[in-house]
């Protein structure tokens, strides 16, 4: 199933609902016909997509006029993937994963219903936040069928530096009673932390330079975030943690690409996920009322 | 309509005698939030002390269908602390304690009753603050932000309160302890319930512990106040900024009725003959802040400022706010009452909707004061009028509410930050179609399948708007055919 309008997905969903058949978003039913930008109005620094579109098209799109979608995952996935499998990178540090960044989405429930949430202003406490309630829901609620962004401004310059240490914890303690204020923050577990400073040319040489004193960094090329990137992709697990327990998190662990102002570390291995009952239970609920044919599987 | 025999002795059993309140004049201090058109008496309020006291309460309230109405300080703007008249109010007010401070993790764990600001004095002296400060910030509960999802001057750049927690403990309706999240953001699996409990108005359920995250102090602060013959060249500044790249962390606009009342009250000296006054603060990094000065100073000239002041320390700053804190509170020198409504417009379509309420106003004949957060298109029109004057408040609501309706058919919101509570839930169907309206339902049912948990509130309900719900207007987008609702 290949819908080329929000129209004909529900279509589909109902008549699968209708029928009694299963689907899995992603693999019985594409959305990369659905992947239009429809509109970009770049004075309010927001967007209005089809959750089909790849990042790669997006970006090309928006840096015609000098913007971004500040959200950097591993490899190319759609819009509608970044959300319900809220894929993020290393500018999540200071722009946060994909709930932060959505203002709006059309849903397809699973028996059909179209129905819309949030909006296209990036300031909005009318009804349900259904944008965030689908992050993370890996396609089992709705079909996630449009999605209004925020946007940012490209910055006019940009430097990576990395910092060679036996000691990240240390180094991350360092930067973090600091007054920098970088856009990407890795620790690439054993050895190195880097880190993106963006902004204005003078300002981010500024930066560069206090954070290569301070925690005897060097400047380097962009090449360590899609180094980041390929390990996070290639990591089995995404384990949660109290920001302040990195030092600990990472004697345990051999090696991974940790986040540790969110407190997330990419591992080698699986991790259970932790769901408690109550939790569980409301999984459950939002199912049966979203999708009570349990079409999406 | 009473309680069921013998519930107010077991609330009593719940949370001890001295936190069940029933006498009519005690619980009259509960009537209403800070919107005090709406009042209600509730049969009883109580006040656990507990996370385990408000699931006593909630489980019976839940066994017997009673419906309840969670409530901080009662600063909300929407109603949506409203008592039910046959349900009872929890109050969070003694559970204020901040129950650890973690700046390793830079994160606070506190109870729901905890002030806004007692947050940031608390790490204040380790060179952290808690970002969102909604106007009422010195008294509003952290438990109340996440009801409502607070902004405030500052969300531009640095989000709301959805943006800054990381985790909470909810009681859910049916008296159940739902742990969500924790120090790490974003560490759950599965569907994001804290994203959709934040900003739920108390309608899937009650926080009881919530988990901050604290920001570090900038290096530097910068604010420039811009003095403008009309609100028009205010507006072209703020265009200007957003379009240059400039991420400041406030940006805000008072017209001259604003000014004056500020004037009145407050004597804060702003340049003789200003129209309108621009407020944009920077925060960040010193080179950063520097830069960007720079740039607004030029682009604010260019665009028409006569004068712009710059505060560089914290006492220059409070003269520079004065004004613009204090505008709503000034409002009473120049009118005997005010309406204020926050709807939200995209920033590109500012010039227009102000404009046309310039026109709504001259049609209406009340006067209206605008002073609102410009960098996100959140308007906060303040319609003037005399509750004495028969008839005159029920002009001011009708002008307000075309207001809103102006800001949906901008593409626009119909709340920014007050949310929609009881005030503007007979609304709803002016931005969200039969479907939108209906999956909410299903969300709110899925927390709460009897419908206790501050039952009138955001949805609109035949009861409170009458039985035909107002008209599905269509979406200027969905007119031209870009999309269907959003």
């Amino acid at each position: 199933m290949r819908p080329r309008t929000i129209e004909e997905a529900a279509a589909l969903l109902a008549g699968a609902s209708a029928a009694g058949r299963r689907i899995r978003i992603g693999e019985d039913l594409v959305t990369d016909a659905l992947d239009r930008v429809l509109e970009h109005e770049a004075g309010d620094l927001t967007c209005t997509v089809e959750a089909g579109i790849r990042l790669s098209a997006l970006r090309g799109r928006l840096a015609a006029a000098g913007q971004r979608l500040s959200l950097d995952p591993p490899g190319d996935p759609t819009i509608g993937a970044c959300v319900a499998r809220r894929l993020s990178g290393p500018l999540s540090h200071r722009f946060g994963p994909p709930r932060d960044l959505v203002l709006g989405v059309t849903l397809v429930l699973g028996d059909g219903t179209v129905a819309s949430s949030g909006g296209k202003v990036v300031k909005n406490v009318a009804g349900y936040d259904l944008g965030k309630l689908v992050c993370g829901s890996e396609g089992r609620l709705a079909l996630i069928a449009r999605v209004a962004l925020r946007l940012h401004p490209l910055p006019a310059a940009s430097t990576t530096v990395v910092v060679e240490t036996d000691d990240p914890a240390g180094i991350v303690g360092e930067l973090r009673r600091s007054s920098l204020q970088p856009s990407a923050l890795d620790v690439l577990h054993p050895g190195r932390v880097a880190l993106l400073f963006e902004g204005r040319e003078e300002a981010v040489a500024a930066q560069v330079e206090a954070a290569c004193a301070l925690v005897d960094g060097a400047a380097a090329d962009g090449a360590v975030w899609d180094e980041a990137r390929e390990r996070q992709a290639r990591a089995l697990g995404r384990l949660a943690f109290a920001p302040g327990e990195l030092a600990s998190v990472l004697a345990s662990l051999d090696e991974a690409v940790v986040r540790p102002a969110a407190g997330v570390a990419y591992v080698a291995t699986p991790v259970e996920a932790g769901s408690s009952p109550a939790a569980l239970g409301l999984h459950r609920a939002l199912k049966e009322r979203l999708d009570p044919a349990a079409v999406l599987v | 309509m009473t309680l069921p025999g013998g519930f107010v002795d077991e609330l009593v059993a719940a949370v001890g005698a001295s936190h069940v309140v029933t006498e009519p004049e005690a619980l009259a201090t509960y009537e209403c939030d800070g919107l005090t058109g709406w009042r209600a008496l509730p049969a009883c309020v109580v006040l656990p002390g507990s996370a385990e006291e408000v699931q006593a309460v909630v489980r019976l309230c839940a066994r017997d269908r009673v419906p309840f109405v969670a409530r901080g300080a009662g600063t909300g703007l929407s109603g949506g602390a409203l008592p039910v008249a046959e349900g009872i109010v929890v109050s969070v007010a003694r559970m204020k304690r901040i129950l650890e401070i973690d700046l390793e993790s830079e994160r606070v764990v506190v109870e729901p009753g905890v002030a806004n600001l007692d947050v940031t004095r608390a790490v204040a002296t380790d060179g952290y603050f808690y970002a969102p400060d909604p106007s009422s910030q010195q008294v509003c509960t952290i438990g109340g932000n996440v009801a409502e999802n607070s902004g405030g001057a500052h969300c531009l750049k640095h989000g709301f309160t959805v943006n800054h927690v990381t985790g909470a403990k909810v009681v859910l309706p049916d008296g159940e302890l739902l742990e969500l999240g924790g120090k790490a953001i974003d560490g759950d699996e599965g569907p994001d319930l804290l994203g959709v409990v934040i900003g739920s108005e108390g309608t899937l359920g009650i926080a009881v512990e919530v988990t901050l995250r604290i920001v570090r102090q900038p290096e530097l602060v910068v604010t420039q106040l811009a003095a403008f013959r009309s609100i028009e060249h205010a507006g072209e500044a703020v265009s200007a900024i957003v379009a240059s790249g400039i991420l400041p962390s406030a940006m805000e606009i008072m017209d001259t009725l604003t000014i004056q009342a500020a004037e009145e009250a407050y004597r804060p000296g702003y340049p003789e003959g200003a129209g309108s006054v621009l407020l944009v603060e920077l925060d960040g990094v010193a080179a950063q802040v520097d830069e960007d000065a720079d740039a607004v100073d030029r682009l604010c000239r260019a665009a028409g400022a006569f004068e712009i002041r710059i505060a560089r320390d914290a006492a220059e700053r409070a003269v520079l706010w004065l004004g613009r804190k204090g505008a709503f509170a000034a409002m009473g020198r120049i009118s005997p009452d005010y309406y204020v409504q926050d709807g939200v417009v995209p920033r590109t379509q500012l010039p227009a909707v102000l404009r046309r309420i310039d026109e709504l106003s001259a049609a209406h004949g009340l006067r209206v004061g605008n002073v609102f957060h410009a960098g996100d298109g959140n308007l906060h029109p303040l319609v003037l009028y005399d509750a004495k004057v028969k008839g005159d408040y029920e002009r001011a609501k009708a002008l307000a509410d075309e207001i809103l309706t102006a800001c949906v058919e901008a593409g626009g919101s119909l709340t920014g930050e007050h949310g929609i509570g009881v005030d503007k839930a007979c609304a709803m169907p002016s931005m969200f179609s039969e479907r939108d309206l209906e999956a909410f339902e299903r969300v709110r049912r899925a927390f709460d399948p009897d419908g206790i948990a501050n039952p009138g509130k955001v949805l609109p309900t035949p009861r409170l708007c009458g039985e035909v719900p107002g008209p599905y207007r269509p979406h200027p987008l969905e007119r031209l055919g870009l999309a269907e609702r959003f």
